[in-house]
């Protein structure tokens, strides 16, 4: 199964993401959380700290395309660049860009291709996405089975969410789930139901615990008064795996 | 030509991690410099919308037309505009003024396939790499993250300020990008602008973070969801605020940094 997790940059895609790895974790199902950001910072949304977030290697960093397409397999890339995060879950970094001028972003491994070429078998795979909808609009059709298209009471956000529910509606990428998060009032809530038209919606409210645990690098895993965050996007991976 | 004026021209890109406040403090960065009198453009190369809402302008797209570009030369780039286009008329005419004068100048959204908006991608950076240099003044907005900052888009500009907030994954983000002034067409001087900072220690903590200076910080304010509900631009909304007030202060500051001698880089 593969999940993606678009919107608009500072929505809580990664922070989503996370938390739905660990919980799919949780229920003992195999999971991989893919950082497919050239910025990634899923690491530390997963709790395996700053450091070891900023040395994880890209697995195009790693292979040339030619071997990438013909001489690993998907596990085998992931075994070897990737490292382990909590709750059993496998964080594997698609594709890092470290240095200026780092060659032809729509060449070679990119995190497009590997959601599309490749069949990730038994593993439940989380990718979070880079901001905005450009990785997402180059998926494959049919290539996705559930799209998570988050989204905060901003007009700029939703706007970028209606365009990801028009693509994924367009390029066929199975169950579109919303997944408003911040929402502090019924009146926000209209505003995310109203611009979106759409009644698959999962409700996080604001939280104080996210806000903490962004600033510092950590998971909200491993903070206090973190139930509502956490408890949404727990149900949400019984719903889809459990 | 109208006559020129000998005043240094600002040319600066925002770049940082998506959401941090980018296109807000361009958008009205950019209005305050247009209401002091000078010619300003505001560059948007994101294909989602935002400086446009920070602008005040409600528009959904502005795309330049396919047609404008014919196929270049071997070896040089694959699409050129037309043969006798004048970039300051392209400008003009592609561009949409706000109501403070600044001209918004986009290449269109995504609509369709990735492919669809090369066209009016090449027109754009060549109208921006040809405008006249000393009548304009460029305030850029990027796309979040490293994609669009790392490879060139802001060639136009001789500053870069990244917009930080103060949480590990924003100081993640701009170390990375701080690597833009290796490059041949990086920025000679990049500096920090903190957003949302609750308190003196987030500065001190980015600056030592991150060893470059911070020029700017700018409050969390509320005005800016408002404005953008009510798709007016900040200044517009709430134009004595505390917002406004900070953005208004990195003006003269940015001006500043055009005294640091040539040779001398962050």
């Amino acid at each position: 199964m593969k999940i993606a997790v678009v919107g608009k940059g500072g929505v809580g895609k990664t922070s989503v993401s996370a938390v739905l790895a660990r919980s799919i974790g949780r229920l003992g199902k195999p999971v991989v959380a893919l950082d497919c950001d050239t910025n990634p910072n899923l690491g530390l949304s997963l709790g395996v700290g700053d450091i070891e977030t900023q040395r994880i290697i890209g697995i195009r960093q790693q292979v040339s395309d030619r071997e990438a397409e013909h001489a690993h397999t998907w596990d085998d890339l992931i075994s070897r660049f990737g490292t382990d995060a909590p709750d059993g879950v496998r964080l594997g970094i698609v594709n890092r860009i470290e240095n200026p001028e780092p060659g032809c972003p729509c060449c070679g491994l990119s995190a497009e291709r590997l959601l599309s070429q490749t069949n990730f078998g038994e593993s439940i795979v989380v990718g979070d996405f880079e901001a905005g909808l450009g990785i997402f609009s180059r998926v494959g059709e049919s290539q996705i089975d559930i799209t998570l298209v988050v989204v905060e009471p901003t007009p700029r956000s939703l706007d970028v969410g209606m365009r990801a529910l028009e693509l994924a509606r367009k390029n066929k990428q199975g169950r579109f789930i919303v997944v408003a998060n911040k929402v502090s009032s019924p009146a926000e809530l209209g505003l995310v139901k109203q611009s979106l038209a759409h009644d698959d919606i999962i409700v996080i409210p604001f939280s104080e615990a996210l806000v903490d645990a962004d600033r510092r690098g950590i998971s909200v895993f491993d903070l206090k008064d973190n139930e509502t965050f956490i408890t949404p996007i727990e149900r949400l991976a019984v719903e889809l795996v459990g | 030509m109208a006559e020129k004026s000998t005043k240094t021209k600002i040319r600066v890109a925002f770049v940082g991690k998506g959401g941090a406040g980018k296109s807000t403090i361009a958008g009205t960065f950019a209005q305050l410099l247009a209401r002091s009198g000078a010619k300003v453009v505001a560059l948007d190369s994101d294909p989602m919308p935002g400086l446009s809402y920070a602008l005040g302008l409600d528009i959904d797209d502005m795309p330049i037309p396919e047609d404008t570009v014919i196929e270049g030369p071997l070896g040089g780039p694959k699409w050129i505009l037309k043969p006798g286009t004048d970039p300051e008329e392209f400008l003009m005419q592609y561009s949409i003024p706000t109501d403070d004068g600044v001209r918004y100048f986009q290449f269109g959204n995504v609509q369709g396939p990735w492919i669809s908006i090369i066209k009016p991608q090449h027109a754009w950076s060549e109208v921006v790499s040809k405008l006249p240099q000393l009548d304009w003044n460029i305030v850029g907005d990027v796309s979040g993250g490293l994609r669009q900052a790392m490879n060139g888009w802001t060639k136009y500009a001789d500053v870069a300020l990244i917009v930080v907030e103060p949480t590990v994954k924003g100081v993640i983000t701009a170390k990375q990008l701080l690597k833009m002034t290796k490059a041949s067409w990086g920025p000679r001087i990049m500096r920090i602008v903190a957003n949302k900072v609750q308190s003196d220690d987030d500065l001190e903590m980015l600056e030592k973070k991150l060893g470059v200076p911070v020029i700017g910080s700018v409050p969390w304010s509320p005005a800016i969801l408002e404005a953008e509900r009510a798709r007016v631009s900040p200044l517009v909304h709430d134009p004595q605020g505390t917002y406004v007030e900070a953005v208004s202060n990195l003006i003269p500051r940015v001006l500043k940094l055009y005294d640091i001698p040539i040779d001398q880089t962050y």
